[in-house]
């Protein structure tokens, strides 16, 4: 299997842990038919053109997601759909750090030597999140409060996680 | 029941009123029709929503992941003989003669 097969196949499979439920089956069978596809770089392109679909849904998933409330939410008192936005934001930013992670594995197949790269390991799986993790807090701070907690949360979390690993060391 | 119908759809209807009894294969609709993964899917799933489509995942050899079909639903099946009549084969033969991008 070459090299662009093998990122094919790595695109597609963090395109489906970020699926949206209703589009994961479809997402499932474009990663099935890769194994079809003729050619290294065919089946690049299939991939690449897959993983659009699959981003363009879940894209469409959250924005129906944030312009209103979700069914589970109509219902629940206060604090019980304040403690779901927390924990629908945390699971964001959870998300967030599983596809950077994802990312680094599939840049370090293709770059071999960024793996010992000790500022892109940092800047991918620290700079970017946290920048993200502000940029969304901010964003979502007036609209939905609980869930830009939750990212805050999540954000400071890792934070912490990061000082106490240098300070160990 | 409303659908789109582009000439990439009418395309994607093109190839399953080819033998529309039978369970066709994203990947071999993508070769027939000339279309890319990021164009056909959508089609795919637009159709399978309006239950123009079955779906089914075939179960392959042992130990091989099961592959996803398709095929028409009598509804879906109707809709394109309605949609398109007599297009059958025409789309095909025009990409067959490499006069349709994907």
């Amino acid at each position: 299997m070459g090299a662009p097969r093998r990122l094919a196949a790595g695109i597609l499979k963090a395109a489906i842990d970020i699926a949206p439920e209703a589009s994961r089956e479809w997402a499932a069978a474009m990663l099935r038919e890769l194994d079809f596809v003729e050619g290294d770089w065919a089946a690049l392109m299939w991939a690449l053109g897959s993983t659009t679909v699959i981003l363009r849904h879940a894209a469409c998933a959250w924005q129906e997601w944030l312009k209103g409330s979700t069914k589970e939410e109509v219902g629940m008192n206060n604090t019980g759909k304040k403690a779901l936005g927390v924990g629908l934001g945390m699971l964001s930013a959870l998300a967030l750090v599983g596809c950077t992670f994802a990312m680094l594995r599939i840049i370090s197949l293709v770059f071999p030597g960024l793996e010992h790269s000790p500022w892109a390991y940092w800047l991918a799986v620290m700079v970017v999140p946290e920048a993200i993790f502000v940029g969304a807090t901010i964003a979502l701070w007036r609209k939905r409060g609980p869930v830009a907690a939750g990212i805050l949360a999540t954000g400071l979390m890792m934070a912490l996680h990061v000082a106490v690993h240098f300070s160990m060391r | 029941m409303k659908l789109r119908l582009s000439p990439q759809t009418l395309l994607v209807l093109d190839a399953f009123l080819v033998q529309p009894e039978e369970w066709k294969y994203g990947y071999d609709l993508s070769r027939v029709t000339g279309l890319k993964s990021g164009t056909l899917y959508p089609i795919l799933m637009r159709m399978a929503e309006r239950k123009l489509l079955e779906t089914e995942w075939e179960a392959g050899e042992p130990g091989k992941p099961p592959r996803h079909m398709y095929r028409f639903t009598p509804e879906g099946l109707g809709f394109a003989r309605a949609n398109a009549p007599g297009r059958a084969g025409a789309g095909l033969e025009q990409v067959a003669l490499g006069m349709v991008e994907g």
